[in-house]
């Protein structure tokens, strides 16, 4: 470890400060690496880029939130492949640019600002080309035949909140972000944040309150269409 | 449920459903919610919401993907994770070389205006400084000349002399028998033996030119009035220049009374600093003897004709004749003697040409126009332009409205056409 570290002061020219690689050296000797927070883990990682100790503390930050980032991207996106691509697009921009991360940030709030900016490029990309396509329909959500009823109601239901209603729900009971998390990651104020959220549970209780009948594929459509 | 009569509101049951209500309202929320069944049944919905979309689930994320990503981060090697970071690390750099860059730039062309600026400034200096060189040199050009107080006291005795033949028209050649004894021969008239103390004195008109420099035009002018009235002399031209953003210069032609020209000139290079003196005398004792020669044969040829006409009888033709021959002579003789008054004044009053200009005071601003009159300028002004900027915005919309409107039509329909269909897809996303 000790030669590693010295291997990385040699090659790197971009030196981090003495205090962070200090600490994330201390906290390497007194945890192991499952017990130590996220945050330690992308110092970790953003002071050792290029050995053992930051490969495997990246290693460790995926593996906690591999699923719930491939998650995000599913329950947003009809399409799967779009979400794999994703998600890989946003670890790859935390792997490329850790030199960017704020210690001061948690590491839960920079990952899925990460992943909303990548998100929103991707339906503006999306919504530009359905422009020059004919129908627009292309952008629509293929019916994925693995999905449940139930799975398949809640996405009906999410799906007709209001845009903002919409993501700040989701944060909140997916992602599992404190509100003051969703006010950072959608660049909101934090009572805006409770009033959406509130009117958001609101109306899906509301929507999934409503007797639904079995959707065929049609009405599902004609669901889908209202704002 | 949203009735007021419950001191928390259905929002505030969310938020402590969340957890994210602060010590003391939870505290609140918590004791309503025991004894308050309507508000435990909110809080109850709310949590059963979660849970019903809890069952939301998402297939686990594919291991090609996850493969990828641990790929890129450990199976690269070190050395293209290097790379990586350099290119990451220029494109920092490269934003600072820009800021840099920039700075240079900014800094050098700060640089190069200040050199410029005191450069041209030195010229200009230097262009300044040269007159008073030349003065310098013009001065110790004039020095080894004869002092000038040696030269008006010769030529204030010229003076008197001819100030005493003036009133005698009978024998005006007399002051100069003594001057051209060759012309004269020693048959000069005997009374004018005093004057032959100086025979060999010239008749010298005397010119001099002063530029100088005074601190104020006015001043200097009353000065010069005082002078003159000092010295009997008189001012035959004055001229006053009050250029804008220039000195004010001031020009006079005086003629003062040769035997104080001395005096008047010591009083004169007391207004300022003088910059330029020129001293000249022409000699014009030669002329005066050739005009007064001439005068007097003349007159004898004048005085033959009157014998003539007086003793001698003839034809009538013959008289007239000679007339006519008295009549030219007369003619001349008053011409030469209007000639010999002139140069005789040149000789007793000196020509002064005298330039003064003022040491230029730059004004703040300009003298011409008051500030109440500049103030009632601009607002006509004001008024005026934007009087017509506002005509020329309308007549451009009544000249170009009706294309620019079509052009819009033309082309922001299909944009908002565009745009609006863009914003739907957004939303359906």
């Amino acid at each position: 470890m000790q030669q590693a570290m010295s291997v990385f002061v040699l090659n790197s020219k971009a030196a981090k400060p003495v205090d962070m690689d200090e600490e994330s050296r201390s906290s390497d000797s007194e945890q192991p690496i499952t017990a130590r927070s996220d945050e330690q883990l992308m110092l970790a990682y953003c002071g050792g880029q290029f050995d053992a100790s930051g490969i495997a503390a990246f290693n460790e930050l995926f593996s906690r939130y591999k699923q719930p980032v491939f998650g995000f991207f599913r329950r947003r996106l009809a399409d799967a492949a779009q979400a794999e691509e994703l998600t890989q697009e946003t670890f790859i921009v935390i792997l490329r640019s850790a030199d960017r991360y704020a210690s001061s940030a948690l590491f839960r709030t920079y990952l899925y600002s990460i992943g909303f900016n990548i998100l929103r490029s991707h339906r503006r990309k999306l919504a530009f080309r359905a422009l020059f396509q004919s129908t627009g329909e292309t952008t629509r959500e293929p019916e994925t035949h693995t999905s449940i009823d139930a799975d398949m109601q809640i996405r009906q239901a999410v799906g007709r909140l209001e845009h903002i209603d919409r993501e700040v729900l989701l944060l909140r009971e997916f992602e599992q972000l404190s509100y003051a998390e969703i006010a950072e990651v959608l660049s909101l104020p934090v009572n805006t944040v409770r009033t959406r959220l509130f009117r958001a549970r609101i109306a899906l209780r509301e929507i999934l309150s409503a007797p639904v009948t079995i959707p065929s594929g049609a009405t599902l459509a004609k669901i889908k269409e209202r704002p | 449920m949203t009735t007021s009569t419950h001191p928390v509101s259905p929002e505030e049951i969310m938020a402590f459903v969340d957890g994210e209500l602060a010590a003391a309202e939870s505290q609140a929320v918590s004791s309503h919610l025991e004894s308050c069944t309507e508000c435990a049944a909110v809080a109850q919905q709310f949590q059963s919401l979660s849970q019903s979309l809890s069952q939301w689930n998402v297939e686990s994320i594919p291991s090609n993907v996850e493969n990828a990503i641990q790929e890129a981060n450990a199976g690269t090697s070190p050395v293209a994770k290097i790379g990586r970071a350099k290119s990451l690390n220029r494109s920092g750099r490269t934003w600072k070389l820009w800021i840099y860059g920039f700075g240079g730039a900014a800094t050098a062309a700060l640089v190069l205006l200040v050199s410029v600026s005191t450069m041209s400034r030195r010229q200009y200096s230097h262009a300044y400084l040269k007159p008073e060189q030349e003065e310098k040199s013009e001065i110790s050009t004039y020095a080894p000349v004869p002092s000038p107080d040696t030269a008006v006291s010769t030529s204030s005795q010229i003076v008197s002399r001819a100030r005493a033949s003036a009133p005698m028209p009978a024998a005006p050649a007399a002051p100069l028998a003594m001057v051209e004894k060759g012309i004269m021969g020693g048959g000069g008239g005997g009374g004018y033996h005093a004057d032959v103390k100086a025979p060999s004195a010239p008749m010298i008109a005397r010119t001099v030119s002063l530029t100088m420099r005074v601190k104020d035009i006015p001043t200097a002018r009353t000065a010069l009035d005082g002078i003159l009235a000092q010295h009997r002399g008189y001012a035959a031209q004055l001229t006053i220049n009050t250029p804008e953003n220039a000195s004010r210069s001031f020009q006079a032609s005086l003629r003062i009374p040769a035997q104080d020209l001395a005096a008047a000139l010591g009083d004169l290079k007391r207004l300022g600093r003088v910059e330029n003196e020129t001293q000249s005398g022409e000699e014009v004792t030669q002329q005066h003897t050739d005009l007064v020669a001439r005068l007097k044969t003349a007159r004898e040829t004048e005085e033959r004709f009157r014998a003539i006409l007086q003793q001698r009888t003839g034809k009538i033709e013959d008289v007239l004749q000679v007339e006519q021959e008295i009549e030219r002579v007369r003619g001349e003789i008053e011409g030469m003697e209007a000639g010999q008054k002139a140069l005789e004044h040149r000789v007793d009053f000196a020509s002064v040409e005298l330039t003064l200009t003022e040491e230029y005071k730059a004004q703040l601003t300009p003298p011409a126009n008051s500030v109440s009159t500049r103030m009632h300028n601009a607002f006509v002004a004001g008024y005026r332009n934007a009087l017509e900027t506002v005509v020329a915005i309308v007549l451009f919309f009544i000249e170009f409205g009706p294309t620019i409107l079509i052009i819009a039509v033309i082309f922001g329909l299909p944009v908002y056409l565009a745009w609006r269909r863009y914003r739907r897809n957004l939303a359906r996303l």
